[in-house]
């Protein structure tokens, strides 16, 4: 049996234009590919010259992998409308990489194939997406221990050597910049800027090179900032990013951040020491440190100048002290000394008489005592004399002559030999009573 | 205090001296015989600090600019 020839296959083939015809007959108009909610991701998102947007639709697994996806655009009326609702809801700019919600409708065209038509945004959607996301680098950054770090970062009184993080010709920078030098107070600032950009894809890697060059230089600033300009058209979700957020919480000086936007925060105003809305709000918070400052530096001059008067005043008040109690001191010492004399001088009566009378007791007593014992020493010496008398008759010559004894005297002296005589010499002899002459015969 | 002494304070220590300085002076205790030296130095203190915040260093100005110019 003859196998039928590629040709009479071929024969039995149906033009593109009709096989796209069946195709659309299948698809257009089918409802469950008409005005559908889709969840999806953005991916190299583009407006051309027309207004028109146009936009990849992507879907990917847990581990990033793409697993669908489809072009899609949005017609430049719809667009418009769709980007004031998008950014006036989530203060960006609907761009690529965003997590979305759309309304769109499958279409096929026999010429240009299949059509997705976005018709309209659900800006809830993403921005419950980028909280999601944002409260888990937050979660993470806590549950480190990251997200206070560089809040407790010291700082110096007044910071004024300043690395700066920003795109050199952005308008914000030269806002922070006018702002710095034009302070009223005459402060003076050093910047260096590290220039860096900050938006788009590039954002996260060019903000953390810049951070790696000031940590090379860390000892030479202050503080660093990291401003953007641009207001609430500005991309943030470059700033909602782990690796940023937890290279500033890490970094050795405190960081500022002002990368204007008025809605939402980032992650990077969570673990910043400080957070601005603006580039100019970043100059005028170092402006007011200098300020608070100075006005410190006026305070401690007053108090200089108070403390000195108020000694001088108080050395003053001393003297007049002391000069208003030297003449009532004086007086008083002289009061008391007088009254003292006073009371000496009343007191001198009393105590003379006194001590008179005590001595006229003493002297009566004396007396008393001086007759007593002069009555007795006369009895002691009468009765002596008389013990005396008593033995002077005892032993007295006369006692002896009247015993019969005589005294014989020649030439006035007593005889007790009679060798001392001789013959013929004139005696007396003494009798008890009565005396004789006589001569001596015989010796 | 010698005047290069003076002039390498840094801000912080200019005025941590000086607010011990006014302490000093506030204390009722403070001796008159003390106070012009406490006033002198206390002048000396205030030029330093306001002078450290709004004089121009010009050789801090160009390191910063070299390094910006490298960077």
């Amino acid at each position: 049996m003859p196998q039928p020839s590629l040709f009479s296959q071929q024969s039995q083939g149906v033009t593109l234009s009709e096989f796209n015809a069946r195709i659309e007959a299948h698809l257009n108009g089918k409802a469950d590919i008409q005005n559908q909610w889709v969840i999806a991701e953005t991916s190299d998102l583009r407006l051309n010259r027309s207004g028109h947007c146009y936009t990849e639709l992507i879907e990917k697994d847990s581990r990033g992998t793409t697993i669908a996806r489809v072009g899609a655009a949005i017609w430049a009326n719809t667009y418009r409308d769709l980007y004031h609702k998008f950014l006036r809801a989530t203060g960006q700019v609907l761009s690529t990489g965003m997590k979305v919600m759309v309304n769109v409708t499958a279409s096929f065209h026999r010429l240009y194939g299949i059509k997705v038509v976005i018709n309209d945004i659900d800006p809830n959607y993403t921005m419950g997406d980028m909280a999601r996301q944002r409260q888990e680098i937050i979660n993470r950054l806590k549950a480190e221990g990251l997200i206070d770090r560089n809040k407790q970062q010291p700082w110096l009184d007044v910071p004024r050597r300043i690395a700066i993080v920003s795109a050199a010709g952005a308008a914000g920078y030269g806002d922070f910049m006018n702002q710095l030098t034009g302070n009223p107070y005459g402060l003076q600032f050093y910047t260096c800027l590290f220039n860096a950009v900050m938006q788009g894809a590039q954002t996260v890697p060019s903000v953390m090179a810049a951070l790696g060059r000031i940590n090379t230089y860390a000892d030479m600033f202050d503080c660093v900032v990291i401003i953007r300009g641009g207001g609430a058209t500005s991309e943030l979700n470059s700033f909602d990013n782990y690796d940023l957020a937890a290279t500033v919480a890490c970094f050795p000086l405190p960081v500022i951040v002002g990368i204007g936007h008025e809605r939402d925060e980032t992650v990077l105003d969570y673990v910043a020491a400080i957070r601005v809305k603006t580039p100019t709000a970043a100059a005028e918070w170092l402006i007011q440190q200098g300020a608070n400052a100075l006005a410190r530096l006026d305070e401690l001059q007053d108090a200089v100048v108070t403390a000195v008067r108020d000694t001088v005043a108080s050395a003053r008040e001393h003297l007049a002290y002391f000069n208003s109690m030297i003449p009532a001191t004086a007086r008083r010492i002289i009061d008391t000394n007088r009254l003292r004399l006073d009371n000496y001088a009343a007191s001198i009566p009393f105590a003379a008489t006194g001590l008179i009378t005590s001595q006229r007791t003493r002297l009566e007593r004396a007396a008393e005592r001086m007759g007593e014992s002069v009555a007795r020493t006369m009895q002691r010496e009468q009765q002596r004399l008389q013990a005396l008398s008593d033995k002077a008759t005892l032993l007295s010559p006369l006692n002896t002559l009247r015993r019969g004894y005589a005294l014989v005297r020649a030439a006035d002296k007593c005889v007790t030999s009679a060798s001392q005589l001789q013959p013929g010499d004139s005696i007396t002899i003494q009798f008890a009573t009565g005396t004789t002459a006589a001569t001596v015969d015989e010796a | 205090m010698t005047m290069e002494e003076n002039n390498q304070m840094t801000y912080t220590q200019a005025v941590t001296e000086l607010e011990a300085l006014v302490q000093k002076m506030q204390d009722p205790q403070c001796s008159i015989d003390n106070l012009t030296d406490y006033t002198k130095r206390s002048k000396q203190l205030l030029d330093i600090c306001r002078q450290k915040l709004t004089a121009a260093d010009e050789q801090l100005k160009q390191i910063l600019a070299d390094i910006q110019q490298q960077g």
